[in-house]
């Protein structure tokens, strides 16, 4: 049977999932609106190799336009100011109408702004897409002192980026330890260490009181009466689910777009996927809402197929990375929920890796190392977390024994 | 193909498998893998982001990134999921006498 088959958003989950669906179901129209007049593309090299200029803008597209022509995919960049879940329709401001038979809804997330004196506005600049990168790359290019604002993985990894183009950078953190939502205080004290080896200032536990523009530069005035002088400002200070479209409507919310292992929501219908959703998964019989590269991709394609009505439940491990000068962190499962914790390696030239087990389970797993250096245990920690395998812990916190013996076939 | 061009590798017990070993030569450098059907070899560095892919998962016929876990079939060289896009080069290989040698162009 022919549907008409929208998908509201135009990133990573969204186009993953048209193609899934295309791959299960060669009939139905398939449309993505987006709002960003771009192909979907990747956003991870943005804060790092677009500002470096080692990637340029004709690199970021996940697919070529002919990939999505041969698969009969539409692409509408459009936005969407209404929604009639009830009669299944979507209209833009001029009035214009979209009827779907099943909608996805990836509209993803969006940046927490900080709450400033408005003559400030447009002076602090942050950093989510194509656009707000040029702008950054551009404007930094005359600029010296720059502060970020906000210690988690965006701001360190400007942070980086600009220490590599020699200029002094300054993080200012509230919590009191770097990437505090989600990296253990071990891993995010390594990567602390790392930022001042390379010259940039990180100020922890503090908060901003004011920012006064002074002849075209900043006076930021902290909350133990410091001041810091800097000619640019950044902030990364989190994001939140991009719901205003749905906030009036039946489709029920909490952090998100709630929905079931199937990407479903409490519409008939419709589904959701990627940073928007807060979905339930099972392993961990609980809601989580996830912002990362493997889970827009996983998630998108998971709603893929059960739009086209091959029935998955979405059971991958969470999965994150993020690069920082020569570093790649990376983090699976989850680290907040243990009752002990093993360690692996003590040098990051090697590779360091906290597990975090509860009942003799892995539950999740952080580690730091010169590029490449962890990837492989991090992945098999992966594995035995999803199938429940209880571990030897010493080979677990020996570095000589190989982890993918554990691994049961 | 001239025979000059097969280098010699190392024995074929250096690798366990399901398992692969770096191999430098020159000025490149290469994976040389065992699977449960033979050796293969392919580039040594990842076509998404300059990482060695000595570090990297063997699972099946397939090599993992260790760092962005991009994926890649070890005997075609086939980029199967993103972030690689770009396929890695394969290079034939042959055992003669318990040694592995591969064939560099």
């Amino acid at each position: 049977m022919k549907n008409n088959i929208i998908i509201l958003g135009g990133g990573q989950a969204g186009v993953y999932a048209a193609r899934e669906i295309r791959q299960n179901d060669s009939k139905s129209n398939i449309k993505i609106l987006g709002e960003e007049n771009l192909l979907p593309y990747e956003r991870p090299p943005l804060s790092k190799d677009f500002l470096l200029d080692k990637k340029k803008e004709e690199d970021l597209c996940f697919h070529s336009s002919d990939v999505l022509k041969n698969e009969n995919i539409e692409f509408e960049n459009i936005s969407i100011t209404k929604v009639d879940f009830e009669n299944k329709k979507l209209f833009t401001k001029n009035d214009d109408v979209y009827i779907y038979d099943s909608l996805l809804i990836s509209t993803g997330s969006e940046n927490k702004k900080l709450t400033l004196d408005n003559n400030l506005k447009n002076d602090i600049y942050y950093l989510r897409n194509l656009e707000e990168a040029k702008k950054i790359k551009e404007l930094v290019s005359n600029k010296n002192k720059i502060t970020i604002i906000g210690g988690g993985f965006i701001g360190l990894e400007i942070a980086s980026s600009l220490s590599q183009l020699q200029k002094k950078v300054i993080v200012i953190e509230i919590g009191n330890q770097l990437m505090g939502r989600i990296i253990p205080k071990q891993i995010a004290d390594l990567v602390q260490n790392t930022h001042i080896e390379h010259g940039n200032e990180i100020i922890l536990t503090k908060q901003i009181e004011k920012i006064t523009k002074k002849n075209g530069d900043y006076e930021i005035l902290l909350n133990d009466n410091s001041l810091i002088e800097t000619d640019f400002i950044i902030a990364g200070i989190g994001s939140t689910p991009t719901v205003k479209l749905f906030e009036n409507t039946n489709l029920k919310l909490d952090n998100g777009i709630v929905t079931n292992q199937f990407c479903e929501t409490s519409i008939k219908d419709v589904y959701a996927a990627g940073d928007v959703s807060n979905f339930y998964h099972p392993l961990y019989e609980r809601n989580m809402r996830l912002e990362s590269y493997q889970h827009a991709q996983n998630h998108g394609i998971c709603a893929g197929k059960n739009i086209a009505g091959v029935k998955t439940e979405y059971i991958s491990i969470p999965w994150m990375w993020s690069d920082q000068f020569n570093l790649n962190l990376q983090l699976t499962g989850i680290c907040n929920d243990y009752d002990e914790i093993i360690e692996r390696g003590n040098d990051i030239n090697n590779g360091v890796i906290y597990f975090f087990l509860k009942n003799k389970i892995i539950r999740g797993a952080c580690g730091l190392g010169i590029a490449g250096k962890i990837g492989r245990d991090i992945r098999i920690t992966s594995k035995l977390s999803e199938k429940n395998t209880i571990v030897d812990k010493q080979i677990l916190s020996d570095q000589n024994q190989k982890l993918n013996k554990l691994i049961q076939k | 193909m001239s025979e000059e061009n097969w280098i010699e590798v190392g024995s074929t017990d250096s690798i366990e498998e399901e398992d692969l070993i770096r191999f430098d030569h020159q000025d490149k450098t290469f994976c040389v893998y065992k699977l449960t059907d033979g050796f293969y070899a392919t580039d040594g560095i990842c076509t998404h982001e300059a990482v060695h892919l000595e570090d990297g998962l063997v699972m099946d016929d397939e090599i993992e990134c260790p760092m962005h876990q991009g994926i890649f079939n070890i005997k075609s060289g086939e980029a199967l999921s993103p972030p690689a896009c770009e396929d890695l080069k394969t290079y034939p290989v042959k055992v003669d006498n318990n040694k592995i040698f591969i064939k560099i162009d």
